[in-house]
């Protein structure tokens, strides 16, 4: 599933709900991309992980949707994790948006989903 | 010359007869009503009377019937009644005068022999008469003086002659019918034609010399045998039998048959032949007799002369046909050879007019089905005066629209002439015949003959075909017309009319419709601006001309930017295409086309060709180089073809052209010339994709225009340098191209990986700003200069910058400040600049 230039799938495991996100999210793909996001976590899940390692390229547009996600998680009480290695233009980004500060970043899926 | 009596038949003689006796009975009757004298014994004049009427009665009712025998006895009778009257009654005159009545019906009747018997009868009868009435009377002794000697006469020359027809011996006879045998035979030897005789049996009992000639048998041979087996071939022997049969049962009526078969020689060989069959009664003998005469020869002549005149006559018919249907020809090509009606009706009256040998012709269109104009007018002075348009029904021309029937007129009234031209002419007939296209009158032709020339009513069935060519003609330069306009419409809708600015390409195109081609071609091009900075080129060309190419690259056009916008593969993209066009209802529909990708970012090009002429690339200064590789089968010939990818580096400062093939074909050349003369001239040409193209169109196409239509298309991969600007449109999606852009100049400037992240990351802040609050305004701009390792980077719109605020605004100005050594925010009424700068450092 594409919008503009970004790639979305999302995986049901278990409790959790991984969302991987490829190519490049802008304001082109932003708010279609996070509506998806959303709308695949169900009530029952206990959290959400986006999965940022591969994608190419985030800006403002980006920050604010997963501002949105996890501002919609925090008030059904579910987990959000993000997926960014470190050094990636896209951790740059979330580092200077202390985007922390709403959710924990990773630098694997892996300790992304030990975490929840 | 035949005598008297033979000119009257029995019938005539007999009714002749039947009146003289009612004559000698009314005679009777007026000597009883007025009697000279007392010795008139009326019951014996009475009997006589009734008997003279009642015979002639018979005589007349069995006219027709009597023999010659029954007619002497008859007048005998008549002599005889005659005689008695004369003696029961006192004689008066009226008696010599019926007798030389009666004389004078034997003399004028019958064979002067028979008519001196009669009269010796009448001569006998008076004399009795007179001698027993008047012994003394000098009539008897005149009577006696002169009829002695007369009968005597008779009676001795009567005897005479058969003395002398039996006075010859047997043998005389024997001699004299041998001779004449002889004789006989000679002139039938000598004869020309075979005679040939055969009795009842049909045996052969004469046979002549030319006979002999003509079968191959002699006489000996051939006598005695049965002529059926002799002369006639197996077919014509039952028809032989069958004519045998009936002149031997004939009534007497039919003596002669002349019949035409197949006779059969001796060796055995069949030929065509005359016979004429006499019946000849010879005694109590039947004797058939035959004049037979070989007619192959006439045969042949005649055939000979049916050939010759059915020749002539063919070859005529061919002559006029051929000259008809040329002068026809003249006036259909002149249809096909013009591009307006105007044009063609001109070129159509002058070709009417020499066809038809007319001195002067006028072509009328008609207008709302209610008046006529002229349109065109050959032959007649130059005249300045254009006449108002014709109602139906005035004028000659007029009327021939009403009644939609050809007319003919001699002599026509000068003032009953529409076309002012040929008024003033001296007509002497003038013919016209509605135009009918499509079953409605569309015009009306007129042609008029000055003397000496002469139209005839055979006229119009040549001027009625020469006008459903004319209507032909207008109804397809109408429908033409029509279709023309539709199609160029068409056409021009489906090309684009401006290119997309693409940031650091290049693109420019040309279309040159051909000189003398009168319809659209299917020739056509598009540019699509893909993600990511991609182009996607396209050069087609359909099949065909006219409206049916031009709906084709309608649909074409429409289908393919549709799946180029879905991001597919070129190959899946034009695999679409030609499921397209295959599935077309028309067999012939077919289109060549290339499509290629390119992406700038990674300085290549991808490309598809189903059946196209390759592109040509120029790198640099190196030399032009055709893109020949994945190359497959025309759209719509194959259900299920395989379009291969095949990609090449196209690098900063390379040019891709596109073309159709009238650019490289020429008649009665090679393509391959075609292709080295474009390669020739790509190499001496500009770069700049306008100019190249310029260069080229000046260089390859003839100045008279291309027998073809010729599309081109150049993209140009631009040099980066230290500068660049672009202009974008203010919508989300040209944030991924600017970033390309991007991309590829600061990579050219030296920046390292995530310094180029990094920046892009800030430019695009300011170029999301500028898509979002930019009003209705135009597009934004983004420009870039590298001063000393310091890139700067100017984004400008012409909408309001938002103050910072809370959220997502306030974000992207943060990021910038953040990721950039400077960032300076100017609004002004117009609208907002942003410049960033940042040193480089990797």
């Amino acid at each position: 599933m594409t919008e503009g230039l970004v790639g979305l799938e999302i995986e049901e495991r278990e409790d959790v709900v991984v969302a991987t996100l490829t190519g490049e999210l802008d304001i082109a793909g932003a708010g279609a991309t996070g509506e998806r996001i959303g709308e695949a976590v169900p009530t029952s899940a206990q959290g959400l992980v986006v999965d940022m390692s591969r994608l190419e390229f985030i800006d403002s547009s980006g920050v604010a949707m997963l501002f949105g996600l996890a501002r919609r998680l925090g008030s059904r009480r579910q987990e959000l994790r993000v997926v960014a290695p470190g050094g990636e233009p896209v951790k740059r980004v979330l580092e200077i948006v202390e985007f922390n500060r709403a959710a924990p970043i990773h630098d694997d899926l892996a300790a992304a989903l030990g975490t929840i | 010359m035949r005598e008297l009596h033979e000119l009257f038949d029995l019938g005539v003689k007999a009714r002749s007869l039947a009146y003289l006796f009612l004559a000698g009975a009314g005679l009777g009757v007026l000597t009883l009503v007025f009697p000279h004298s007392d010795l008139v014994r009326d019951r014996e004049l009475v009997i006589l009377a009734a008997v003279a009427t009642a015979l002639s009665v018979v005589m007349y009712v069995l006219a027709d019937r009597l023999k010659e025998w029954q007619l002497h006895a008859f007048l005998a009778t008549g002599t005889v009644i005659l005689t008695l009257a004369n003696y029961f009654v006192e004689a008066t005159v009226l008696y010599p005068v019926m007798y030389t009545w009666t004389a004078l019906y034997a003399f004028y009747f019958f064979r002067l022999p028979v008519a001196l018997a009669h009269v010796a009868l009448i001569a006998v009868g008076y004399g009795i008469v007179m001698i027993v009435i008047e012994p003394d009377s000098a009539v008897i002794r005149w009577l006696l003086a002169v009829g002695t000697p007369l009968i005597a006469g008779l009676l001795i020359s009567r005897l005479l002659m058969r003395l002398r027809s039996e006075g010859l011996s047997a043998e005389e006879r024997a001699r004299a019918v041998q001779r004449s045998e002889a004789r006989t035979r000679l002139v039938l030897d000598s004869a020309p034609d075979a005679f040939v005789a055969i009795d009842p049996d049909g045996l052969v009992n004469s046979w002549n010399a030319a006979s002999e000639r003509l079968f191959g048998w002699s006489a000996a041979e051939a006598i005695g045998k049965p002529l059926r087996s002799l002369i006639f071939p197996d077919h014509e022997r039952e028809a032989y039998d069958e004519r045998r049969r009936i002149l031997l049962e004939a009534p007497e009526a039919v003596k002669v048959m002349r019949v035409e078969s197949e006779l059969q020689r001796r060796d055995g060989s069949v030929f065509p032949a005359e016979r004429t069959i006499s019946r000849v009664r010879i005694g109590p003998e039947i004797v058939m007799t035959a004049f037979l005469r070989d007619i192959g020869d006439r045969r042949r002549a005649e055939r000979e002369r049916e050939q010759l005149v059915r020749e002539q006559a063919a070859r005529a018919e061919a002559e006029r046909t051929t000259a008809m249907v040329s002068g026809m020809q003249l006036l259909v090509d002149a249809a096909l050879r013009h591009r307006t009606l105007g044009d063609i009706l001109d070129d159509l009256v002058v070709r009417v007019r020499s066809v038809l040998d007319a001195d002067a012709a006028t072509i009328f269109l008609a207008e709302d089905r209610a008046s006529l104009v002229i349109a065109a007018s050959s032959g007649g002075p130059a005249v300045d005066e254009r006449p108002a348009p014709i109602p139906f029904g005035e004028y000659f021309a007029g009327r021939v629209a009403l009644s939609q029937e050809a007319q003919l007129a001699h002599n026509p009234d000068p003032a009953d002439i529409a076309d002012p031209s040929m008024r003033a002419m001296e007509i002497d007939s003038l013919i016209g015949v509605p135009l009918t296209a499509e079953g409605e009158i569309a015009g009306v032709l007129t042609v008029c003959a000055t003397a000496p020339h002469h139209f005839r009513e055979e006229d119009l069935g040549l001027l009625r075909l020469a006008a459903d060519r004319v209507a032909l003609a207008i109804s397809h330069a109408r429908v033409y017309e029509r279709e023309h306009r539709i199609a160029e419409t068409l056409q021009r809708s489906l090309l684009p009319d401006k290119l997309p600015k693409l940031p650091g390409l290049d693109v420019e195109a040309r279309y040159l419709p051909a000189a003398a081609e009168a319809e659209v071609g299917g020739d056509w091009y598009d540019v699509i601006p893909l993600a990511r900075g991609g182009v996607g080129l396209v050069m087609g060309d359909v099949a065909g001309k006219g409206l049916a190419a031009a709906s084709m690259v309608g649909q074409l056009r429409s289908a393919l930017r549709a799946y180029a916008f879905e991001n597919h593969d070129p190959s899946t993209v034009v695999e679409q295409l030609n499921r397209l066009v295959w599935a077309e209802a028309d067999d012939s529909q077919m289109a060549t086309l290339l499509y290629a990708v390119i992406d700038p970012a990674e300085s290549a090009v991808r490309w598809v060709n189903a059946g196209h002429p390759a592109p040509l690339l120029v790198a640099g200064e190196a030399e032009p180089l055709f893109l020949e590789g994945g190359s497959s089968v025309p759209l719509g010939v194959l259900p299920f073809p395989t379009y291969g990818e095949v990609s090449a580096r196209m690098d900063p400062d390379s040019t891709i052209l596109l073309y159709t093939d009238g650019l490289v074909e020429r008649p009665g050349e090679h393509i391959d010339q075609g292709m080295a003369r474009l390669a020739a001239g790509v190499g001496a040409a500009p770069r700049e994709p306008g100019p190249l193209l310029d260069h080229l169109i000046g260089a390859l196409v003839p100045a008279a225009g291309a027998p073809d239509d010729i599309a081109l298309l150049a993209l140009r991969n631009m040099p980066v340098s230290d500068r660049f600007s672009a202009e974008f449109p203010t919508q989300p999606e040209s944030l991924a191209r600017m970033r390309e852009l991007l991309r590829r100049w600061l990579g050219h400037a030296g920046g390292s990986p995530h310094e180029i992240a990094e920046i892009t990351t800030a430019c695009g802040e300011a170029a999301t700003n500028a898509i979002e609050h930019a009003g209705v305004g135009g597009p934004f701009q983004v420009s870039g200069v590298l001063v000393e390792r310091e890139v700067e980077i100017t984004v400008q719109d012409y909408g309001e910058w938002r103050a910072a605020r809370e959220g997502d605004q306030g974000r992207g100005l943060a990021l910038m400040r953040a990721l950039m050594d400077t960032v300076e925010v100017t609004p002004t009424p117009e609208g907002t600049t942003v410049r960033i700068r940042r040193a480089l450092t990797g």
